[in-house]
């Protein structure tokens, strides 16, 4: 599996179909059964609680692209502060796993594992 | 050797930084900055404790005042974190508000000194575009600048990604 982050906007989407994926072949924020989940943070800002248990399903995808959510001043509403740990920590796992994992910054890819 | 870490919210700076800090010999101290606040913070100050039970840490609690820490012999100290130390240096529990960036660098500094290592854990809490109040900002651009000089001022610098180390300036110790 590759892991592929990096902010908002950053360019991880073309990154993804650079790689020889069509645009069919990615599932944006949902799990089912195409090989690229685009999107993961809007799954797991959705449900913080429910994140560790995506792994499995996650490590069986041929690449997992999430935004990186973790920067900026911690927010004062309970909900996203959590969603946004959980969603970290369940990107350092995919890392663990992760073949590869890319972090994009302004369309430019950079490999920092694998 | 000093050390800064940096990056978001769950990118595994702690175990990290706890990581680091195993290479190095005992004694081995960990000064908690944050307050408990509810249930939430006990449950993260909880997760932290059972990282830290296995590793020989002695816990000092300071949530402000680090200049007033006397380790009675060198080692190692992991800070943790500098973001919960300026907002607690910054604001009192009336709301009441103070410049902490003098204090924090001179006491951080202090403390420094009477370690052989000492690991700082921070934040990168200026990389969004919220609309937040005057004093939310002062407190973005005095752990920002805070983030820049004790990156100058130490050994190496290491941004978490994922749980991955980015380094960026210097090297890891051996």
């Amino acid at each position: 599996m590759i892991l592929v982050i990096g902010a908002r906007a950053s360019g991880k989407r073309a990154y993804v179909e650079s790689l020889g994926y069509a645009p069919g072949q990615i599932a944006d924020g949902v799990l089912d059964d195409k090989p690229v989940l685009y999107n993961l943070q809007t799954i797991t800002m959705a449900d913080p609680e429910g994140a560790p248990a995506l792994l499995e399903c996650l490590k069986t995808k041929e690449v997992v692209v999430c935004d990186e959510v973790g920067s900026g001043v911690i927010p004062l509403e309970k909900a996203r502060r959590l969603g946004r740990e959980a969603t970290g920590r369940l990107c350092c796992q995919l890392a663990k796993e992760a073949a590869k994992v890319v972090r994009l910054v302004a369309g430019i890819p950079t490999v920092i594992k694998g | 050797m000093n050390i800064l870490l940096t990056g978001g919210s769950g990118c595994g700076k702690s175990s990290f930084a706890e990581s680091l800090v195993m290479k190095f010999p005992l004694p081995r101290w960990y000064v908690a900055t944050m307050q408990s606040y509810g249930a939430e913070s006990e449950m993260k100050i909880a997760r932290h404790r059972a990282m830290r039970a296995t590793k020989g840490f002695e816990t000092i609690e300071s949530q402000t005042d680090v200049g007033k820490i006397r380790l009675p012999r060198g080692g190692t100290v992991l800070l943790e974190c500098l973001c919960n130390l300026t907002a607690n240096e910054m604001f009192d529990a009336e709301g009441n508000e103070r410049d902490p960036y003098e204090k924090i660098l001179r006491e951080v500094r202090a403390l420094s000194r009477q370690a052989d290592n000492l690991i700082l854990v921070t934040n990168d809490v200026g990389s969004d575009a919220e609309d937040y109040s005057e004093s939310t900002l002062r407190y973005v651009d005095t752990l920002g600048r805070l983030n820049a000089v004790f990156a100058a001022e130490f050994d190496a610098v290491f941004e978490l990604v994922c749980g991955i180390p980015i380094c960026l300036k210097g090297e890891l110790p051996q």
